[in-house]
Order: C-alpha cells, then sequence, then structure tokens
C-alpha cells in the first residue's frame, strides 16, 4: 500500500448519502459515501467553516447546515455561497433591525471558497484517504 | 462562483423535483442552457434561483411563488398549457415544445 493513505473507516460505517467525520494526522476530514463511490473533502465549509458532515449530501453535493452553500464533494468546488436570511414581510423590532444590518454589512464580504478534497481508496473494505 | 457547475447543480435538484410532477425538462437544449444561466445570474444577485421571466417584486409571499421550479405555484396553468411559463419545463409528453398554444390564465378558465 502506498504510505500516503491511512485507513480510516470501515465502508460499512456509512450508509450510502451519508457523511462521517474523521481526523487524521491532525486533518479534519469528512468521508462522503456516494452511492458506494467515497469522497473525503476537507471538514470545515468554504463559506464560514461551519462542520460539514452536519448537513446534507445529495448526489456529489453537499450542502452546509448553516447557510445552505453547496459544495461539489468530488472536487471541492464551490457551487453556491450562503442562501439570505427570511425574514418575511414584517420588520423586526429596530434594536435587532440594525444588528441584523450590521450582521449583513460583514457576511457582505466573506466569500464562499472551493475546499480541499483528498484522495480515497477502498481495500479490504476499509475507506483510505491521503490526508 | 463556476457558472457551469452551478447550472449542472441545479439541473440535478430540479430534476429529482419536477420528476414526480409529471415534468421535465424542455428537449430544446438552446433554451434550457439560456434559462439555466440567467437562473445562475438571478441566484448569485438575490441567493435564490427565481423564474428568469418573472419580475422580483421584494414581496416575500408573491417572490417565494416564483421560486424556480414554480410548478405547484402554477400547476392549473401550467398543466392547461403543458410547459412553465418560461419553458424550462414541460409535460413529459411534450416533444416539440414550440408547437404548443400559447394560453392566458384567461383562455384556460382560470381568470
Amino acid at each position: 500500500m502506498n504510505d500516503k493513505f491511512i485507513r480510516a473507516i470501515s465502508t460499512t460505517e456509512i450508509a450510502p448519502g451519508g457523511m462521517k467525520a474523521v481526523e487524521l494526522n491532525g486533518h479534519e476530514i469528512v468521508i462522503c459515501n456516494c452511492g458506494g463511490i467515497y469522497f473525503a473533502i476537507e471538514r470545515r465549509c468554504g463559506h464560514m467553516n461551519a462542520p460539514l458532515e452536519l448537513g446534507t449530501l445529495d448526489g456529489k453535493i453537499v450542502t452546509c447546515a448553516m447557510h445552505c452553500a453547496q459544495f461539489d464533494v468530488s472536487n471541492g468546488q464551490a457551487l453556491s455561497g450562503p442562501v439570505p436570511a427570511d425574514l418575511g414581510n414584517e420588520s423586526p423590532p429596530p434594536m435587532l433591525a440594525t444588528f441584523l444590518q450590521h450582521v449583513d454589512m460583514l457576511m457582505k464580504h466573506v466569500r464562499t471558497e472551493s475546499i480541499r478534497t483528498y484522495e480515497t481508496k477502498i481495500e479490504a473494505g476499509w475507506v483510505h484517504v491521503a490526508p | 462562483m463556476d457558472t457551469e457547475a452551478r447550472k449542472k447543480a441545479l439541473q440535478y435538484f430540479f430534476d429529482k423535483v419536477v420528476g414526480p410532477m409529471g415534468f421535465k425538462f424542455t428537449p430544446d437544449v438552446e433554451l434550457k442552457d439560456f434559462l439555466l444561466e440567467q437562473e445562475v445570474i438571478l441566484e448569485a444577485k438575490h441567493g435564490v434561483p427565481f423564474c428568469p421571466c418573472q419580475p422580483v417584486r421584494h414581496e416575500r409571499v408573491r417572490d417565494m411563488q416564483i421560486v424556480c421550479p414554480c410548478i405547484p405555484f402554477h400547476r392549473e396553468h401550467f398543466d392547461a398549457i403543458k410547459r412553465c411559463w418560461c419553458g424550462l419545463f414541460v409535460h413529459k409528453d411534450v416533444t416539440d415544445p414550440n408547437s404548443l398554444p400559447q394560453l392566458s390564465p384567461r383562455d384556460v378558465g382560470l381568470e
């Protein structure tokens, strides 16, 4: 076996469409089971660092649970940024409105970056990752 | 954000939603490509892929009814004309979208 690969988890640990976070050599990694094909991505969202395993995996697209930014787990490409907050038609109380405006102003400067991916391979029922 | 990658992602998600409702993407590949590209642009601007052929009025309830695919909100009209307003989706039995008659809601008895 090539030295760069580390045995991470058993293939039976993640159901198809599921994800699991692991730490390998100090790297926080999420292993994704896309219908029997395993991909490994960095754990932190490219938008605001939320843990991606808490989101949802649909095909090869992971959606972050925090602001719904989406990424392609096969190549780490950022597919969309955060969705806007939905406050409805009613204005919030003045103090909250001021706070939300401030948060909005800060959020406009946050870019959604693509995330890192890691090589994977399956051997003897184990997923191996090269961190 | 890469437009082509986002177009593919939208197509993937939309396909799963419109199929069970009896619709499919238009067989007009050029039109499909153009409309998806417009939705990617609208999504980058508003955070939501609004229908490219409808104006965003900044009235939440009405705007939510034009988020693509907007089929559930205008089902009766779309079923009558066998396509959605912008033409991105057509009924599964449609092979030539250009042959479909253009009928207003009034023409099909909805107003």
